[in-house]
């Protein structure tokens, strides 16, 4: 009975994903073994596209560039996200969510709009470094289309998924087990490591990989602020699908981008360690 | 005075765990009847299966007011309930969550607002309709989910644990208003426990449940003198056991040996002479005397606790055998007394004592 | 105290982002008021953006695409998600770690990923060119599993007797969801509701794979690009900002005058 039910209420979304999720990425798959000629798809199988991205430093380069990227923007992002997402959810009160909505509203203005409004007061002719200028200072070259600058922009778009992942987490954190601790003589850091961060684990590590798979796969915000040395791997990437038209190639870089998130996801997952001691449980005492 | 609710040959197992195992129960017009058990026990399976909330096992049959409901969900059965941490609706103010039950049966407003106010009045919430759950104190609560049972005059109410959560005073207190509501309606409660001392306040009668099978039911009495199982006379009551050899049983009384003095209990089980029993008596009938009496079993007074209305001994008889004898407040033993034990062989209980384990 | 220094640290930071995350906005909405886009200093006031923004076609209909767009993905994912999760926290059956797990899996794939693989799809395997209903589609798969894990993470304290409680008063399934579920969760499902409105409303990869030439806000923000970010859409994004803070100062009154509750358990 319980059984159908909950067929009932969890097949239709699971038929969705699997429909428009998972058909068509297999049909990347497929086509990654394909060639392209002329703007169309050739059924004629192949390895020849990944041959070329093992072989050609270019898309190795782009690749490792993106990795270091993802992983710096996500450890700045966990290390602002975590006192945010904290006082939110122990401080917030009744307006926890007008402050939570406060972090994601950003969202409606778009990626475009933001990064290039970035770009116009972090540039060479932004206003930080025309105010210097105006009072006689070097600009600051770190900010101005470096790797730094992609590094703020994509910091800045992707972080409030980190607060929001580990904000969520926090919701089903006791709070009264810091009280408990410290009535146990846990002074408030390592209260911080012996309770809370164990116990919100998942939530930050659904929020790391929430901020590192986006950055991984970013190509507008290195477009704007990256300069000549900060093209990363979803611009080639997304270069396939536009000017260059050589489709076969862009679904085998899909694909490998595809593999490097799940292998970034295992590893964090291992990272999280024992999922019994991480805090997901439900009231009545079922896990998941 | 008709049979209101009769389960038949009840089981339910979740894969290999049985959680009821063929239970047989009536209950009566006027009943209190309560199921008594520790945790786990199978006790509030059983009234979610009443309830209709678990379906048992095929070959089961639940019968409310000769009607069979077996496979009736919950909101045809017409039946009231307390639950285990009251659940009351958190966003719904005390007179909506009382009335729940009429405005699902789609009562008029005439209907629910005379409702309102004899339970109110009969629960003493007058006052408090338009408050929310938050802003009540734990026996308000517990008022306000009465109150949502029994709004409807249902035909029966199942209680679940209802005051577990509640401290020792009201509780007390609660246990007496509950009976007072149960005869007032004259509707058959059932009372779902892990506490003994609440059933056997409230009770008319009591079942007493043990990993899913029903050790024994009867009137609350006869129960607690009169154990047919070994569970039921150690779990009953403060009950001191003794490990003993059987040396003769008859006209139903067993003569053992304990530490080379004879003690005498009711035999059980079929047990014959040569076996080893455990007799189980409960405190309050063990006899203590000062002056040492060589056929009877004897000891040293460890500690005497004063619990108010009685004392409580805790004696070492026969070098490593503690119990605890319980006293009138006026007994002049003290702590280091050397006292000799006995007591009325009819209130005593002796069971086969299950082999040991090789290991 | 400590804990107040680590309070006051932790506030410190919270405002350090809003700073952050809305400079580049109050720079645009400074921006939509300027003559000069490219240096605007020093400061010379007009409305011409808006009076344009006002008579070009081309932002309405990105507008309403967008809107169709971040409303239709909404819904959808908003649904699915809640019935799963119902489905999952409510029902201890088997299969609820898998559901989990496949729910939760477009979290970890890039949104230009999905914005190919459905162009490809939808493409070569189909033959049909991308529209606004294979948009809606794609953008609900990730908006999926943001709504889940909003859902998800609320939902988990939610307590499941309550619904079997109203049962045993009388209440068919259907009436325990309109008088007990829905009223106690609508908050959560709501959020998810503006979380995946959120995202489908900006997304630019998978509109832009999907939909070619049907303008949508971030593609026209994109297509503009060539000559510089044209000054309409600053203004209108002014606007929506606009719109979203009279929404919060709506939700504070609400919340703050008690109209609103979103936490039945605090006083």
């Amino acid at each position: 009975m319980n059984q159908k039910i909950f067929w009932r209420l969890s097949g239709p979304g699971a038929l969705f994903l699997v429909i428009f999720l998972l058909v068509p990425l297999i049909t990347i798959l497929v086509f990654s073994f394909w060639r392209t000629e002329s703007y169309t798809m050739i059924a004629d199988w192949n390895l020849d596209n990944y041959i070329r991205l093992l072989t050609d430093k270019t898309y190795l380069t782009f690749l490792m560039r993106s990795l270091v990227m993802a992983t710096v923007v996500s450890l700045v992002s966990l290390v602002f996200s975590w006192p945010i997402a904290f006082f939110i959810a122990r401080y917030g009160g009744k307006y926890k969510i007008i402050l939570l909505l406060l972090t994601s509203a950003p969202f409606l203005t778009g990626e475009v709009l933001r990064v290039t409004a970035l770009q116009q007061i972090l540039g060479p002719l932004g206003l930080i470094n025309m105010t210097l200028n105006n009072f006689g200072i070097e600009p600051i070259e770190a900010l101005m289309y470096s790797n730094t600058s992609s590094a703020i922009g994509l910091t800045y778009l992707w972080v409030p998924f980190m607060v929001l992942a580990i904000y969520l987490s926090l919701l089903n954190f006791d709070f009264d087990l810091l009280e408990v601790a410290k009535v146990n003589g846990a002074k408030s850091w390592s209260a911080f490591w012996e309770i809370t961060w164990p116990l919100n684990k998942i939530g930050t590590a659904i929020g790391v990989v929430l901020v590192f798979v986006p950055t991984l796969a970013s190509s507008i915000t290195s477009k704007f602020l990256g300069g000549p040395n900060g093209a990363l791997y979803g611009n080639i990437l997304t270069n396939q699908f536009g000017s260059t038209g050589t489709w076969a190639l862009g679904s085998a870089m899909g694909v490998v981008l595809f593999f490097v998130s799940i292998l970034v996801l295992l590893v964090v997952w291992r990272l999280v360690g024992d999922l019994r001691r991480s805090g997901i449980s439900i009231k009545g005492g079922a896990r998941l | 005075m008709g049979i209101v609710l009769e389960l038949k040959n009840v089981s339910k197992n979740y894969g290999k765990v049985i959680a009821a195992d063929n239970i047989n129960i009536e209950v009566d017009q006027t009943e209190f009847f309560s199921l008594l058990g520790p945790s786990g026990s199978g006790k509030t399976t059983m009234l979610r299966i009443i309830a209709g909330l678990e379906e048992p096992n095929e070959g089961s049959q639940v019968i409310i007011n000769g009607k069979d409901v077996t496979h009736a969900p919950p909101y045809q059965r017409g039946i009231g309930m307390v639950f285990q941490d009251f659940l009351l609706f958190p966003h719904k103010t005390v007179a909506e969550n009382i009335l729940f039950p009429l405005k699902m049966q789609g009562a008029s407003q005439k209907e629910k607002d005379e409702n309102l106010k004899w339970i109110t009045h009969l629960t003493q919430l007058e006052g408090l309709e338009n408050r929310y759950p938050y802003q009540l104190s734990g026996g308000q609560k517990q008022r306000v989910a009465l109150a949502r049972g029994l709004v409807s005059k249902p035909s029966l109410l199942l209680l679940d644990e209802p005051l577990a959560n509640l401290d020792l005073e009201l509780r007390k207190k609660m246990e007496i208003e509950i009976r007072r509501f149960q005869i007032e309606l004259g509707i058959p409660f059932i009372y779902v426990t892990h506490n003994q001392q609440e059933a056997l306040t409230m009770s008319d009668s009591i079942a007493i449940m043990n990993y899913g099978k029903m050790e024994q039911v009867g009137e609350k009495f006869s129960l607690y003198h009169d154990p047919d199982s070994q569970f039921v006379a150690s779990f009953l009551g403060s009950a001191d056991s003794i490990e003993a050899e059987v040396a003769s049983v008859q006209d139903g009384i067993a003569t053992m040996t304990f530490h080379g003095k004879t003690i005498q209990a009711r035999a059980h089980n079929g047990l014959k002479a040569g076996d080893q029993a455990i007799c189980y008596i409960k405190s309050e009938r063990i006899r203590m005397e000062v002056e040492e009496n060589p056929d009877a079993p004897c000891g040293v007074v460890l500690d005497k606790i004063f619990k108010g209305q009685y004392i409580d001994y805790i004696l070492d008889i026969e070098e490593g055998n503690e119990i605890i004898a319980s006293s009138g407040t006026l007994s002049q033993i003290k702590a280091k007394d050397r006292i000799s034990i006995s007591w009325d062989p009819q209130v005593a209980d002796a069971f086969p004592l299950p082999p040991k384990d090789p290991s | 105290m400590k804990s107040t220094l680590g309070k006051r640290l932790q506030l410190g930071t919270l405002i350090l982002l809003y700073i952050f995350l809305y400079a580049p906005i109050v720079y645009i909405v400074y921006v939509s008021f300027q003559t000069n886009g490219v240096w605007p200093f020093p400061p010379d006031f007009t409305l011409e953006h808006y009076a344009s923004l006002w008579h070009d076609e081309i932002y309405r209909e990105g507008l309403k695409n967008s809107l169709i767009i971040g409303i239709g993905t909404a819904a959808l994912a908003s649904l699915l998600a809640t019935m799963a999760t119902i489905a999952i926290l409510k029902y201890h059956v088997k299969g609820r770690m898998i559901m989990t797990g496949l729910f939760l899996s477009p979290l970890f794939i890039a949104h230009v990923i999905i914005g190919i693989s459905s162009l490809m799809f939808n493409k070569n395997v189909l033959g049909l060119s991308g529209n606004i209903g294979s948009t809606i589609l794609a953008n609900a798969t990730y908006a999926t599993a943001f709504a889940f894990l909003v859902v998800l993470a609320q939902l988990a304290r939610y307590d499941w007797r309550l619904d079997d409680a109203a049962m045993v008063f009388g209440a068919t399934p259907k009436v325990v969801f309109k008088e007990i579920t829905f009223p106690l969760i609508w908050s959560a499902i709501f959020g998810a509701f503006v979380v995946s409105f959120l995202l489908a409303f900006n997304n630019l990869e998978i509109s832009f794979y999907n939909l070619g030439a049907t303008p949508t806000l971030p593609t026209l923000a994109w297509g503009s690009l060539r000559h510089g970010v044209s000054q309409e859409l600053y203004a209108l994004a002014a606007l929506i900002n606009l719109v979203v803070f009279v929404f919060f100062g709506v939700l504070y009154a609400m919340l703050k005058s008690g109209l609103l509750k979103l936490d039945y358990k605090e006083a």
